[in-house]
């Protein structure tokens, strides 16, 4: 079965982001809600969600084009339409009586193929398909999206009894590649698998915090980065979710939970956080939460809210030494002699051994619950690598020696590890206490997996070239934060050479959040700082070189971004033959933001890609203006379908909505170009450009943004260097440039603006602070 | 004169926000010709006694580009016989088509004209798609290429105009506009022309419920230590209009409806970093040939490319602001550059015969710096 068109009902955060979701994966979607009496505007919920959606920031939608493909209606004058769609949401409200009233209208509509889901996340399946025929219940399943459903990863499928295998296949592989989503298999268990444990672990910690006098930011600082958690921590999660959510969710979580289930020891009524969920601090969607932002006087200041005595105080960054311990490994951190370190042990020992203790009861394997974990809390580990991190001995032991249970799956690990490698195969520990192999499904190719199999054909500080298989090799930044320097250049240069003696392709790539951020600005500061400006121009001179070798190579170069692709890890994609996209790649020339311009060959490819699109309106000018307000605005686009509107992707290259296939989707790309006979592109013919009048006519708009407040002093410096660039310098428009013409203008500008004092102060503010300077 | 150039005929299209409004979609030369057509057919002119067509447009480039006179001769069905002819003073240029066949007649070069002018900015972006200053020149005389914004600021710091005033004065446009199109007084001069299946008939522009208070909550527009908004100044526009120009003897022998007499034209350049003072020389150079005096004129209209612009007109002149834009002027109604000489110079005939008063100016300021004016008399 194949979803060519979808529906869903109930346009609330969920229902309305799902839909979205979908109509990004191409899917036109029917999004429904009820008709409110009497209204003007029968479908004016549905609608209401679409304009919210439109403006919402993190946007739901990928593009324009995603967004009309929704089409908003109400379930009192629609539902018949329904029949003609594969794949049925259904997204309303958490009452069984409204579900099965809906699924008893919808019966007789659906067609005998399609699919009907329910995204609920609290109540069992067996519960919603009560009352329902045979047929019903072989087409239905839940699907549980997280919020928000574009950019959380996991998607939760329970089937039951009498749910068709084919169907549930389709909705599987649909969601995999298609929506992009993690798939976890679940059990129809109470709260699924993410928010069964997560929801205990945000429980554990608040808890926690209040038995041990903790403030919140020295609970988050636990609850975070030392265990790989995101920064917001609990409190900061709880701020983020609705603070007023929770007792819903523990409630029915509650009504269906086992009898025995440690839940039930643990779960309690905070009366401070009762008080505050009535005084209206529920989290950011309110007054605010245990972090407050106060605009009062016209600042912002954040704050935080006193655990005993209800009072708020300036939020400050504080330094948790046995946060700090983490870097010496987990235990170091439970191990920690202080009341944080206490923290640390009793928050995570419950949630770890509640988590071990629901294997094999809520999923088949701790695979499973470590994916779930990650993908939909975006937890770096999941519990059964953080209990590895530990030590599966000393965790068992501690335990044991506290008095408490020690779950079987946990004695069963003793003397050993929950996962190993074992001959480069990533194993783990199965229910019976055997290792079996962590099966990748067909498409998936990850290069940590190949890095547990292999050695790479070449090494630095900052980067290494992997062999992939297939004649492809995969050069990868390994630098913090994937940031470029020369010693990356250096490699790319040694890699060009080795793929092309021995290899048949090449694949840019890493499984970093971010493809890289761009150039390492400490390198730069630092040799300007010394005044090295012969050492900076040989960087930029190195990054051209290379670039350039790595566009006219022999063989076929595919980047494969995925997260932020800014600077020069932006420019590297306009180099390569084709790009194969994540869907979820930020991309952008971002130089300005720090007194620069992009000067590895960025403004030239975009300057030549600009020229050549055939849609453009015509004359000299065109082109020149649309890459000079993209780069001196510095635009990021924000996905991959984005990024062609702002020509940082052709229109013809990749995109992959599974984060997980990008790099198998990469390397068949380049192996396609490597059959098609590839040959390097020509140079570009002669570059006409309309000289220094383009330059005047480009600094008139910025001077005219300067007196209208919408750009500083220092931006029309290095708004006049980015169009002496794109307008070809003192040529005249009858005097064709060469490639390498423009390369040097792209130097010269870049060399004249890092001596000036306006660009170093930008470059070392973007460095302290990590934002640009307005200056 | 020795012969007498009256105007026949005045007609427009809707005038609609451009990016935004109800003719984003219509090609500027279709919009004309619309509009062209719909002028002959009302006037009653015979098609091929017509001499020519002169067209103005601001930024004859894209589907502005070509001779667009030409063409939309063709496109509205005239004989081909008819010439054609796109001539650019900016702002002035449907002014300057009606003083060019005003010109042609009187030296015997013909009968009746047509003296249009669009804009649609829209699809042809102001400053056109290829703006290559000089740059010696840029450097020698910055008010060569000055934004217009930024002109207007600079003459609301000569004039010591506030913001609250040019506000009040925005509200004014607005409400005598809406007065007007309740009333019904804009219709006959639109012809209504069809995109997307609907017809649009009626003008997008005017915000009959905008206040002083509302326009206080804007962010200046040009300057951030600005008074001047986008609340006071005219929107980009999409919008044609028309005239037909004849020699008075031949109007007379066909029946036409004479709605003016022409009296004086001028033309005049002033301080391009102040060009929105431009009105003032022109208006009393043609006054002057005229042989009246400001306070014999009983119909005024005063383009109002911004609040501040048309204030200070007003004020150097000492022109009485009863007199001036009785049905709204561009704040409200919206200023396609190239269109706006024909409307407010047909508009003044018209009005001169709706009133039944006796002489009228249109007159209106243009970028680089230049004013351009028109007295008209009762026929």
């Amino acid at each position: 079965m194949e979803i060519k068109k979808a529906a869903v009902i109930g346009a609330g955060v969920m229902g309305s982001g799902i839909a979205a979701h979908i109509a990004n994966a191409g899917v036109p979607v029917t999004l429904l809600d009820i008709a409110p009496e009497g209204a003007d505007d029968r479908d004016a919920i549905a609608k209401g969600a679409l304009t919210r959606m439109a403006k919402a920031d993190p946007a739901p939608f990928m593009s324009r084009a995603a967004q009309k493909l929704v089409t908003p209606g109400n379930i009192e004058d629609h539902l018949e339409t329904l029949g003609e769609c594969d794949w049925i949401v259904e997204a309303v409200i958490e009452n069984p009586k409204i579900k099965h009233e809906l699924y008893g209208r919808l019966e007789p509509i659906v067609k005998p193929e399609a699919v009907v889901s329910s995204n609920t996340s609290t109540i069992p399946l067996s519960i919603l398909t009560e009352g329902r025929s045979d047929a019903f219940r072989s087409s239905f399943m839940v699907t549980h999206f997280f919020n928000p459903p574009r950019y959380m990863r996991l998607l939760e499928i329970v089937s039951g009894p009498s749910t068709d295998q084919a169907k549930l296949d389709a909705i599987h592989r649909f969601a995999d590649m298609r929506l992009g989503k993690g798939v976890v298999m679940a059990k129809d268990t109470p709260g699924f698998v993410a928010n069964r444990i997560g929801t205990f672990w945000i429980q554990a910690g608040l808890n926690e915090a209040f038995d041990l006098g903790l403030s919140v930011e020295e609970a988050d600082a636990i609850a975070s980065r030392p265990m790989g958690v995101p920064k917001t921590g609990i409190f900061g999660l709880m701020d983020l979710v609705g603070i007023d959510l929770m007792p819903h969710i523990a409630k029915s979580l509650l009504a269906t939970l086992p009898e025995n289930d440690a839940y039930r020891d643990i779960f309690r009524v905070e009366p401070f956080i009762e008080t505050m969920i009535s005084d209206g601090y529920i989290g950011r969607k309110g007054k605010g939460g245990f972090y407050r932002l106060n605009l009062e006087a016209g600042g912002r200041v954040k704050e935080s809210i006193n655990l005993k005595t209800g009072e708020w105080s300036k939020s400050e960054k504080i330094k948790v030494d046995a946060a700090e311990a983490g870097r010496q490994g987990l235990r170091a951190v439970v191990d920690h002699d202080s009341r944080p370190g206490e923290y640390a042990w009793r928050m995570l020992s419950q949630t770890l051994s509640y988590a071990a203790f629901l294997v094999p009861e809520i999923a088949d394997s701790i695979v499973d619950v470590d994916d779930a974990m990650k993908l939909g809390y975006a937890w770096k580990y999941g519990p059964f690598e953080l209990i590895d991190q530990l030590g599966v001995d000393y965790f068992a032991d501690r335990l044991q020696q506290q008095g408490r249970p020690v779950p079987d799956l946990l004695e069963k690990a003793r003397g050993r590890s929950f996962y190993r490698v074992e001959d480069g195969a990533l194993q783990y520990l199965g229910v019976e206490g055997d290792y079996a192999d962590v099966v990748r499904p067909d498409g998936v190719l990850l290069l940590a997996d190949i890095k547990r199999q292999s050695e790479p054909l070449l090494k630095n500080g900052s980067a290494a070239l992997w062999d992939i298989g297939g004649g492809v090799t995969c050069f990868e930044f390994t630098a913090k934060m994937n940031t470029l320097d020369d010693q990356v250049m250096e490699l790319l240069a040694r890699a060009l050479d080795l793929t092309g003696r021995s290899h048949k392709a090449m694949v840019v790539y890493n499984e970093g959040t971010n493809f890289s951020v761009g150039a390492n600005l400490g390198l730069a500061m630092f040799a300007a700082n010394i005044a090295m400006w012969g050492q900076v121009e040989a960087l930029v001179k190195g990054g051209q070189d290379t670039y350039k070798a790595l566009k006219y190579a022999p063989f076929p170069v595919v980047s494969a971004p995925s997260g932020m692709a800014l600077g020069g890890g932006c420019e590297i994609m306009l180099h390569s033959d084709a790009v194969q996209a994540h869907a979820e790649t930020y991309c952008g020339l971002v130089e300005v933001g720090v007194g620069v311009i992009p000067a590895w060959g960025g403004s030239k490819e975009m300057l030549l890609r600009a020229i050549a699109n055939k849609r453009r309106p015509g004359g000299p000018m065109p082109p020149v203006a649309q890459v000079f307000e993209t780069i001196g605005t510095a635009k990021v686009a924000r996905s991959a379908q984005q990024a062609k509107e702002l020509m940082y992707l052709k229109p013809d290259d990749g995109v992959t909505m599974n984060r997980d296939r990008l790099l198998a989707d990469a390397k068949a790309r380049a192996l396609a170009l490597v059959e098609a006979e590839y040959q390097p592109p020509a140079p570009p013919d002669e570059i006409m450009l309309p000289g220094p009048s383009a330059r005047a006519g480009l600094n008139m708009v910025v001077s005219d943004l300067a007196a209208q407040g919408k750009a500083t002093p220092h931006d029309i410096v290095v708004s006049d260097a980015l169009a002496t660039v794109l307008s070809g310098g003192d040529h005249d428009v009858t005097e064709p440039l060469a490639e390498d013409e423009l390369l040097t203008l792209e130097r010269e500008a870049f060399m004249s603006l890092v001596k000036t004092s306006g660009t170093l102060d930008r470059i070392e503010h973007m460095l302290e602070t990590g934002k640009p300077l307005r200056n | 004169m020795n012969t007498n150039v009256v105007i026949a005929g005045y007609a427009r299209s809707p005038f609609h926000f451009a990016k935004k409004g109800a003719l984003t979609k219509v090609r500027p030369d279709d919009l004309v010709a619309n509009t062209v057509k719909g002028l002959v057919e009302r006037s009653g002119v015979d098609p091929s006694d017509i001499e020519d067509l002169i067209l103005g447009c601001a930024f004859p480039e894209g589907e502005q580009g070509l001779n667009m006179a030409r063409l939309v001769v063709m496109l509205a069905g005239l004989p081909r016989s008819v010439a054609g002819t796109t001539v650019n003073r900016f702002c002035g240029s449907s002014m300057q088509s009606i003083h060019m066949a005003a010109g042609a007649i009187q030296l015997g070069a013909g009968d009746v004209f047509v003296c249009a002018g669009v804009e649609s900015m829209t699809r042809v972006p102001m400053m056109g798609f290829n703006p290559l200053p000089n740059p010696a020149l840029a450097d020698a005389e910055p008010g060569a290429y000055m934004a217009m914004g930024t002109t207007a600021e600079n003459l609301a710091r000569k004039y010591q105009i506030t913001r609250q005033a040019q506000e009040e004065f925005a509200v004014e446009s607005h409400r005598k506009a809406a007065a007007a199109q309740q009333a019904g007084k804009l219709d006959d001069e639109i012809v209504p022309i069809k995109t997307g299946g609907e017809s649009v008939d009626k003008d997008g522009c005017i915000r009959p419920d905008t206040s002083v208070d509302a326009l206080a909550e804007l962010r200046p527009a040009f300057d951030e230590e600005g008074t001047v908004t986008a609340g006071t100044s005219s929107p980009l526009t999409d919008g044609a209009s028309a005239t037909l120009v004849a020699s008075e003897e031949y109007a007379k022998a066909n029946g036409l409806t004479i709605l003016a007499r022409l009296k004086s034209v001028a033309v005049a350049g002033c301080d391009p970093t102040i060009m929105g003072i431009g009105p003032v020389g022109a208006t009393r150079k043609a006054l002057k040939r005229a042989g009246v005096e400001l306070s014999d004129i009983d119909i005024i209209e005063s383009n109002e490319a911004f609040a501040v612009q048309s204030m200070s007109v007003a004020q150097e002149l000492g022109m009485d602001l009863s007199k001036a834009n009785l049905d709204g002027g561009a704040i409200a109604l919206g200023h396609p550059l190239g269109a706006t000489g024909a409307r407010i110079t047909g508009k003044a005939a018209a009005l001169l015969q709706r009133e039944g008063k006796e002489l009228a100016l249109s007159t209106q300021c243009i970028g680089g710096g230049q004013g351009i004016a028109t007295v008209l008399e009762a026929a």
